[in-house]
């Protein structure tokens, strides 16, 4: 680590982080100013702060329960999302297994589908084929977690695969010459050294499941209802209500924000087995 | 907007409940009585005529019958949608939609709906004593089919109007100007010269006294239907070109070729109108959908506009969101010569009648308990404290409730003029192609509007693409 | 050599879930997308038309124009993003006070929901009132209005995909970067390699996987975008930023023509497919040149 002007350093992320935050400082501007101030000449400082609309939003109970959907969805999803992508990409660049390149390439068209036209067949199969009795798959979390599996599982391989690739092959070998099982081999050498590239995982597919809006709408209708969704409840034909959503929109910012503080520390964590020197 | 905060929902719910008459509530509880158990799904905008339904209505029903009803409130796009698989796919996940005037006749032509009428007329105890098709407005009439049989009931109606601001237009030296600068006395408009005259007048107004005022909204959005909406079903209509331009009558024709009139001269001088005056509107105008509009106007930022009887009200009198209240006057648009006298002949119509009602799908699994909701939402007893908490007037008697009366004071006159003028106006024509020629023919509209074609040409093109698109669908034959 | 059944079973779930809700409905799309479907036609029934949705499309100057502006669009975009993204991860590898602190606002676009983006996005700049173009106005005489430049919405919306997506590249080349081995860094140095020859010889070709997912998943969500774009501009002015996703949306949602709106997505779909696979074909191709095994 060159240790030089740690200042400049400083600075320049100074400045990269007022540029970050603006549009956030502007959600927070529009979440606190009555809906007669946004339309008038505009100010970069607040003069006036009104709270109402997080009152409002703060004492609506089914907006808590959007929100402990949206909480155990994307939690589930972005878990079960790393674990199986772990797996397949140990299994990737471990195994020799036939055509395992255009597996791997097949899994990231399932990402390319542009989302609007396969609405119908994921309303079909939900509706109408993953159901026992009375029970469907419709508007189910676990229905959602499932679902988020295909654009979240490409994604997570495809971030995954470099970080396992560059773990050195001797090392599972030498492992595996000791005595140990797959098992042991995924466990104590593979996983702490993916931490890394499985922190950046698990923070992203969270973010994927955590923002997804249209399938969440078409699928989903009372129980399993998400935040996201709820939000485009405010975009009506009588008008948008832009202070009531941008309240939620930073009410949601705190949830996200403690999941990617936990976890980000794993990404740092990795530091301690190489760092690259300029 | 009339959103409640929750407690002036648990006053009205209330007050809703202590009202309610004894052998009323005898009729509700014995006819639940056989649906115990039954929760009833309803999908809808999430618009304060429907969270009034959702917050304060629904759970009323639920009281008096033990019928759980759950209504799940979304965006416009998304609420179509749904209803629409479920209704295509068959599978029954609701009992109640949203029906919203435009879309009726897709949903009467592919017999997604239950005839109500007939319904309750099949099974007489299911008929609740309060409840009378013959109560409502004239609006129910859109949600009829050709023998007179009711397929939703309505629970909004609006009409969109000529809004202007009484303190501009009352203020004497502006007044002086005014007849200075035209010769003319400043009032409201009442041909399409006299509009033109007044916006320009007002935009210069501003621009020499350094005030960020205009003098026309333009709900002029680029990329979004609304400005389609309002050429087609608020100006055009003024120049005495109704129903899109398209001849039902003569195999859906849209070109004049063809004997239709959306390319006629009278909609190229309507374009041209409307264009001139998105000119010299606020510049948010060419990004303004109807939302914009109404903040616009609520911002004090136009002397006039055309504004959707939904946000009138709310721009009349809510100071939260609005810098206006107390300034807003109500009059009918400006019309050229003899277009009036078409509409008061029935003939033609000044300006879009919007609103929508609720339905029951075919599809659903439990049509009675649903028919009880929708009678329960229909009756006369619960629209006065509707009518405040959202202002929309669907039965005749809510017009007298004096609460209402109360209300249409601070709007400047809203209600009385849509119950006198109501008639004027008209819902959207009855295709059951409304969203698929709109979706056909708006993107070439949107290159009028960024210049890219003139509107000459660019109307000649829509009317083309009109009809390649019914033929396409096989109603132009 | 450990038994490949262990492999096959540790794939098999993602492969399962994958061909689950992947290629069934897929299939069901292509089915459909030779037909001619929309459920409000005269005749609301499926009716096979052979490959005239295909046919169509390829006149279609509407679906084309959307074709080449989500091209253009998504090569700004992602050009921008990744040029950015390595760089603030290089940022990052190095030490200064309040880094953790600093590398979460820097995540913070992340978690805003697209349709809240292009919601901010919208309000800051509507003409005239919007704060952008105030300042804009007011610093430097500029009026900026994307209702009605075509060029100026273009260009916020990839401003607005940059400010939005640039985090992620940052965190995956980031997570790349933390875990390379030292070793090569310190023979480059020994050897006196410079910053650039370093950059070159020997960042570049040990981080090239990690680039090119990145680059993958930023190109196809680009090429998808649609939730941002439709709260800012609804595809205006004009066809300026209806991008294919977009444009697909508007014919299948408001217009339900499921048969045509099927057959553009297989297209698209197959767009992406070979765009990617190029990409692809061509960066392994020069691994293996440079690396034999």
């Amino acid at each position: 680590m060159r240790a030089d002007r740690p200042y400049l350093t400083v600075l320049l992320w100074t400045l990269l982080s007022l540029l970050t935050l603006f549009p956030i400082y502007w959600l927070f501007v529009i979440s606190v100013k009555p809906a007669v101030e946004l339309f008038t000449t505009p100010s970069v400082l607040l003069d006036t702060v009104y709270w109402n609309n997080y009152v409002k939003v703060l004492n609506d109970s089914t907006l808590r329960r959007y929100m402990y959907n949206s909480i155990v969805i994307s939690s589930g999803n972005a878990l079960l999302v790393t674990t199986l992508a772990f797996m397949a990409c140990y299994a990737l660049s471990r195994f020799d297994l036939a055509g395992k390149e255009n597996i791997f390439f097949w899994t990231i068209t399932n990402r390319m589908a542009p989302a609007a036209v396969f609405l119908l067949p994921f309303f079909l199969l939900f509706t109408q084929v993953f159901v026992i009795g009375d029970w469907k798959l419709y508007d189910t979390k676990i229905g959602m977690i499932l679902l988020y599996c295909t654009f979240n599982l490409p994604f997570a391989i495809w971030t995954l695969r470099p970080t396992i690739d560059a773990i050195p092959k001797e090392l599972d070998e030498a492992a595996t010459v000791d005595g140990a099982s797959t098992w042991q081999v995924i466990r104590e050498v593979i996983f702490p050294l993916a931490r890394p590239g499985l922190a950046v995982t698990l923070i992203l597919t969270w973010v994927f499941a955590w923002n997804e809006f249209l399938l969440a709408a078409t699928l989903t209708s009372f129980n399993a209802r998400t935040i996201t969704t709820g939000l485009s409840e405010y975009v009506t034909t009588t008008g948008t209500e832009w202070g009531t959503m941008a309240s939620i929109a930073i009410i949601t910012l705190v949830p996200a924000l403690i999941v990617f503080s936990v976890v980000q520390r794993q990404i740092v964590a990795g530091l301690t087995f190489g760092a690259v020197k300029e | 907007m009339f959103r409640r905060s929750g407690t002036i929902v648990a006053a009205l719910a209330a007050g809703l409940l202590a009202t309610a008459a004894p052998a009323m509530a005898d009729f509700w509880s014995d006819a639940g009585a056989k649906y115990q158990g039954v929760t009833l799904h309803g999908v809808t905008e999430s618009t304060p005529p429907s969270n009034y339904i959702k917050d304060v209505l629904a759970p009323a029903f639920e009281k008096a019958t033990g019928i759980k009803v759950e209504i799940e409130t979304t965006s416009w796009d998304q609420m179509y949608d749904k209803a629409i698989k479920d209704m295509e796919a068959k599978t029954g996940i609701y009992d109640m939609v949203y029906i919203e005037q435009d879309i009726i006749y897709a949903y009467l032509a592919r017999d997604f709906l239950v005839d109500i009428t007939k319904s309750l007329k099949d099974d007489p105890s299911l008929k609740a004593p309060d409840f009378d098709e013959s109560r409502f407005t004239t609006f129910a009439n859109y949600f009829k089919n050709a023998d007179g049989d009711l397929f939703g009931i309505p629970m909004e109606a609006f009409i969109k109007l000529y809004l202007y601001r009484t303190d501009l237009f009352n203020d004497p030296a502006i007044k002086e100007a005014f007849k200075k600068e035209t010769g003319k006395d400043l009032a409201p408009a009442k041909t399409h010269e006299d509009y033109t005259q007044i916006a320009e007048f007002f935009t210069k107004w501003g621009k020499d006294n350094g005030k960020e005022i205009w003098g026309s909204t333009a709900q002029a959005h680029t990329g979004h239907p609304a400005s389609w909406y309002e050429f087609f079903e608020s100006v055009a209509p003024t120049f005495g070109v109704y129903n899109w331009g398209i001849d039902a009558s003569k195999n859906y024709a849209a070109s004049v070729a063809e004997g239709g009139s959306m390319n006629s001269d009278k909609a190229k001088t309507a374009l041209k109108w409307w264009l001139h005056l998105r000119d010299i509107a606020p510049p948010e105008s060419a990004a303004s959908t109807w939302t914009e509009v109404g903040t616009t106007f609520a911002a004090g930022r136009a002397a006039q506009g055309f504004v959707y009887g939904e946000n009138a009200a709310w721009i009349a009198s809510d100071a939260e969101k609005s810098k206006v209240v107390g300034n807003v006057g109500v009059a009918l648009p400006p019309v050229e010569p003899g277009v009036m006298e078409e509409a008061e002949a029935g003939k033609g119509y000044i300006g879009y009648y919007d609103g929508g009602a609720f339905g029951l799908p075919v599809t659903s699994k439990n049509k009675e308990a649903a028919l009880l909701f929708l009678q329960y939402i229909g009756q006369d007893s619960v629209q006065g404290d509707w009518a405040v908490a959202a202002p929309r007037i669907t039965n005749t008697a809510t017009y007298d409730d004096p609460k209402v009366i109360e209300m249409d004071k601070t709007l400047g006159g809203y209600y009385t003029m849509l119950k006198d003028q109501g008639k004027l106006f008209a819902g959207a024509p009855p295709y059951p192609f409304h969203a698929q020629v709109r979706e056909a023919t708006a993107p070439i509209f949107y290159r009028i509007l960024t210049g890219e074609v003139g509107p000459d040409e660019g109307l000649d093109q829509m009317a083309a693409a009109a009809e390649a698109e019914l033929k396409n669908l096989g109603y132009r034959k | 050599m450990r038994s490949n059944r262990v492999g096959w079973l540790l794939l098999a779930p993602t492969i399962l879930i994958l061909a689950v809700f992947g290629i069934v409905p897929f299939l069901y799309v292509l089915y459909v997308a030779f037909h001619q479907w929309n459920p409000f036609g005269a005749n609301p029934n499926m009716i096979y038309n052979g490959a005239d949705n295909f046919r169509r499309l390829v006149f279609d100057a509407e679906f084309l124009t959307s074709v080449w502006f989500t091209l253009k669009f998504a090569f700004f975009a992602v050009a921008s993003e990744v040029a950015l993204g390595y760089l603030l991860a290089q940022l990052f590898m190095k030490d200064s006070p309040g880094k953790g602190f600093f590398r979460t606002i820097h995540t913070l676009p992340l978690i805003v929901a697209p349709i809240v983006v292009g919601s901010v996005w919208r309000l800051m700049t509507t003409p005239s009132i919007g704060i952008i173009p105030y300042l804009l106005n007011d610093w430097f005489g500029y009026d900026l209005n994307i209702g009605r430049d075509a060029t100026s919405a273009f260009v916020i919306t990839v401003i607005m995909d940059i400010w939005h997506w640039t985090p992620l590249v940052t965190l995956t080349l980031l997570a790349a970067l933390v875990s390379l081995p030292k070793e090569p860094f310190e023979q480059a140095q020994i050897d006196g390699a410079n910053r650039w020859q370093i950059f070159w010889h020997v960042t570049l070709p040990m981080i090239r996987p990690a680039i090119l997912a990145t680059v993958f998943i930023r190109l196809m969500d680009a090429l998808r975008t649609v939730d941002e774009v439709w709260m800012l501009t609804g595809g205006g002015p004009g066809a300026a930023t209806r991008y294919v996703g977009l444009h697909i949306w508007k014919l299948v949602f408001p217009k339900t023509d499921y048969g045509y709106g099927s057959a553009i997505s297989v297209i698209v779909l197959y767009l992406t497919l070979v765009m990617c696979w190029l990409l692809y074909v061509g960066l392994v191709a020069r691994r293996d040149r440079k690396r034999p095994s």
